[in-house]
């Protein structure tokens, strides 16, 4: 049971490695994505010297370090799973004895796993070559980063997944997918920190999942969160999972209640 | 010409029955407007959080920047209308629907385009011009006579710019086998020639102006209303790039055509 | 004036080769091998105006990539090549508005909307004027009988309703070749034997030229005149349907019932002198197999001209399925003739 959802996990992984054009262009292209920011910001600062708490050096390597996680977290399973529910083969997955939702994931997580070892290693280094970033050298805070992504990855993919599956209630769910996407990028700090929203709008986003995607596991990873706060941090994003996990079932349960009864 | 005319009637009927299909379907109409409208909106509140704790960027004013952003919705909302071709990859070479498109006596090009046309976009056009014509205000810009006309010439010339981009990149889809394409990954970069050029490095700036040249859908073309930022010759060049890269686009999509192995055997 | 024109085309695919595992994949993603896969290998074949030709073969015999060639969707690896006067790739434009594709597997309509509104849509893209489009519409609704289906959406419509609007759809612009590429695949027969009688009418009263691939050989025995059989991308059979069966079929069997038991020696001295074969089915059944060149008749009037009392009799012809079959498992016609000569 187990090595099937693995192997979903492998080939998903190699089913990436195939696609040469976008594992190429990807590399440039969050190159680029990251360069651009750091000018931005390096503009933003201009002379001052901490803005919302991060000093130019944190910033730098927020930045570097968030759009790694984006790429390890990062997956069209929302898009994926619409696709599959309009075109009607979810019903023919249904069949097998393994669960639907759990193979969407695996393979978000071979995925990730794909551009965690093949993108963001390698981007990682150009990075450091030409951007002032500073590593930690604690391990603990590696090893805890590397816990806080997994969890980013999971907490992305139920969000993605609740997305898709409204294409079971809605006919058309693109203005929908389109709209999480910006949400999640704008509201889960991977170009914005969150301490740069104004007050009332940070105790709002407080109680959104969006910054356990990007800004616990940066701010950990940048020593910004550190010893008590960064185990609250990782916390929160177990909390985040777990709450998460009820809106799914839910849906899920619907979902195939109007499969079954509709017959699709 | 004949052609364009011929192109011009098409989009009629295809506009008939995307309307047709969009009433039956119209709560999710209002959620495609309402989610386009949002994701202009985080574009602006990036901004304007950013300004809350910087003066300039650059030496760029808030409202400058805002105009900026105004003037590239513009061009934008023109763009997505008419060139909704995201998933142009899945649905027409993997699922082979390229197919029924070159049996058909019209512009292959053409055919894609009105298939997937998306009109509540514009309405992003209107929003861009209102924000521009705020942030216009704010500064205190002179209007002169020309200034309308010039605007439709610099509009045309950025939504040029970027159809032949994007063009060119879902025929990318022709000659390799990505699943997505790679036009989603260029997701992000296109957000980045709506900021003052100048803050960028010279490696960026060459890309943005050059390669991928989404400054001409933003900083450049806006620059020529801006008094403190103007520059002409950048400006002018927005038409320019215009034709050259739709050109290079068109280029490229129907040499891709020819290259199309269709789906299957 | 001929509709198709072939010669020596061929149709190559570069197909990339995926290493196995792991380590095979990550050296594709820096050198990657590729190898050439032939589809169609130089065929050349004439297909006058008029004509209704069966296109068959195998899975992967290359019959569709003859076809997506054939409509100007393929671009030939070399070859010659005339379809209506014109070179399908080059002017595809021109040319596309004189044919009528039709793909089984693939609509050509709107989902969402009516299907009225898909053949309006249809009617601009072809640029039909109005009056011929009234006059085609009617012709076509009234012979498929899909008055009150037209203002139904795709989505609504049974297989065998939708495959009808998809003939409409491809002939609203008069084309003078319908291409079909598997167009009864999934229909039951009652629409099936619609859809028959519709082709043959419309190649009767319009002169169309059809081209279809098919599984289904019931289509062709029904519909061509002609058959184009495709093997490996090579043309192993090309010819009336008549001469196939005539010059592959095994024969034909006549089985009698008497009406009292009679022994096998006693109906084969009725027909000596004869290369027929007789067996016994059972104590009153007779079958005796007639090779192609004797006719059937002089048996016959041979047994029922005799003394023995006859209570049934059956013609069994080979079909062309059985015929198709063997070619297909021995490879090609010519092998099986050299085994049989």
């Amino acid at each position: 049971m187990a090595s099937a959802y693995l192997d979903f996990i492998r080939i998903r992984f190699l089913m990436m490695l195939a696609y040469r054009v976008n594992y190429y262009s990807g590399i440039v292209i969050y190159a680029i994505n990251i360069g651009a920011y750091y000018f931005m910001w390096k503009a933003i600062y201009g002379s001052a010297e901490t803005l919302g708490g991060f000093t130019v050096a944190q910033m730098t390597t927020y930045i570097a370090v968030s759009w790694m996680a984006r790429a390890f977290y990062f997956n069209n399973l929302d898009r994926e799973i619409s696709n599959e529910i309009r075109d009607g083969s979810v019903a023919v997955q249904m069949t097998r004895p393994i669960s639907y939702l759990m193979v969407k994931m695996m393979q978000g997580f071979g995925e990730g796993l794909f551009r965690l070892l093949l993108f963001m290693a390698p981007g990682m280094i150009v990075a450091i070559l030409i951007f002032p970033v500073s590593l930690p050298t604690d391990p603990l805070r590696w090893a805890m980063f590397f816990v806080m992504i997994w969890f980013s990855f999971l907490i992305n993919s139920q969000l993605n997944i609740l997305t898709g599956l409204f294409a079971f209630f809605v006919e058309n769910n693109e203005g929908l997918m389109r709209l999480k996407r910006v949400l999640i990028d704008l509201l889960s700090g991977v170009i914005l920190p969150m301490t740069f929203f104004p007050g009332w709008a940070r105790a709002i986003l407080d109680w959104l999942p969006f910054q356990a995607i990007t800004y616990l596991p940066g701010s950990v990873f940048t020593g910004r969160l550190s010893g008590g706060d960064a185990w609250n941090a990782l916390l929160v994003q177990f909390v985040w999972f777990a709450a998460l996990i009820v809106p799914i079932w839910l849906m899920w349960r619907a979902a195939r209640k109007r499969l079954f009864v509709q017959g699709g | 010409m004949r052609k364009m005319g011929f192109a011009l009637s098409l989009f009629r009927e295809y506009l008939a029955n995307y309307i047709k299909t969009k009433l039956t379907y119209r709560a999710d109409f209002w959620v495609e407007v309402f989610s386009d409208l949002m994701f202009s909106a985080m574009n602006l509140i990036f901004i304007f959080v950013v300004f809350t704790h910087t003066p300039a960027l650059g030496d760029w004013t808030e409202a400058e920047v805002v105009f900026v952003y105004g003037y590239f919705m513009i061009p934008y909302g023109i763009f997505s209308t008419f060139m909704n071709l995201w998933n142009f990859s899945d649905r027409y070479i993997t699922k082979g629907e390229m197919d029924r498109i070159l049996t058909r006596p019209a512009g292959s090009l053409t055919q894609v385009m009105l298939e997937n046309v998306d009109p509540p976009s514009l309405l992003g056009s209107l929003v861009g011009l209102g924000i521009m014509a705020a942030a216009w205000a704010k500064l205190g810009l002179p209007l002169h006579w020309y200034d309308p006309l010039v605007l439709i010439v610099m509009v045309l010339g950025s939504v040029l710019i970027y159809m032949g981009l994007y063009t060119a990149l879902a025929a990318i889809s022709f000659y390799s086998d990505a699943p997505t394409g790679i036009a989603p990954l260029m997701y992000n970069i296109q957000n980045y020639g709506r900021y003052p050029i100048q803050i960028y490095n010279k490696g960026i700036r060459f890309l943005l102006t050059w390669l991928l040249p989404f400054a001409f859908v933003g900083v450049y073309p806006a620059s020529f209303f801006l008094d403190r930022h103007h520059d002409r010759v950048m400006a002018w060049l927005t038409p320019v790039m215009g034709v050259i890269f739709f050109a290079l686009g068109l280029y490229v999509w129907n040499r891709g055509v020819k290259r199309y192995r269709g789906a299957g055997s | 004036m001929l509709a198709i024109d072939v010669h020596q085309l061929r149709k190559q695919f570069k197909v990339q080769k995926n290493r196995e595992g792991l380590k095979g994949a990550l050296l594709d993603l820096f050198k990657r091998e590729h190898t050439e896969v032939t589809a169609v290998k130089d065929i050349s074949f004439q297909i006058p105006q008029g004509e209704i030709c069966g296109y068959i073969g195998e899975n992967g015999a290359g019959k569709s990539t003859t076809i997506k060639m054939l409509t100007g969707i393929l671009v030939p690896t070399s070859g010659r090549l005339l379809v209506n006067g014109y070179v399908p790739y080059k002017e595809r434009e021109q040319f596309v508005r004189g044919i009528g594709v039709v793909f089984g597997q693939r609509s050509q309509l709107w989902w969402d909307i009516g299907v009225i509104e898909s053949f309006r849509l249809l009617r601009k893209v072809y640029r039909v004027d109005e009056a011929d489009f009234k006059r085609r519409l009617d012709e076509l609704v009234e012979t498929l009988q899909l008055g009150d289906l037209l203002n139904r959406p795709v989505r609504k419509l049974s297989l065998g309703q939708r495959m009808r609007c998809e003939l409409v759809a491809a002939l609203l612009h008069q084309p003078s070749i319908l291409f079909l590429d598997e167009p009864t695949i999934g229909l039951d027969i009652v629409v099936k034997t619609e859809i028959r009688e519709f082709l043959k009418k419309l190649n009767r009263e319009h002169g169309t030229t059809i081209l279809l691939t098919t599984h289904d050989l019931q289509d062709i025995e029904a519909l061509c005149s002609r058959v184009i059989m495709l093997d490996d991308g090579r043309i192993i059979y090309d010819g009336g349907l008549e001469e196939l069966k005539e010059r592959w079929g095994k024969g034909r069997e006549v089985q009698f019932q008497f009406t009292d038991p009679i022994p096998l020696a006693a109906v084969s001295a009725l027909t000596s002198g004869l290369d027929v074969r007789w067996t016994k089915e059972n104590e009153v059944t007779a079958k005796v197999w007639i090779p192609r060149e004797l006719n059937v008749s002089d048996v016959l009037s041979r047994v029922v001209g005799s003394s023995a009392e006859i209570s049934d009799i059956k013609i069994f012809e080979t079909n062309t399925d059985e015929i198709v079959r063997e070619i297909y498992r021995t490879g090609s016609p010519e092998a099986k003739e050299a085994v049989r000569g």
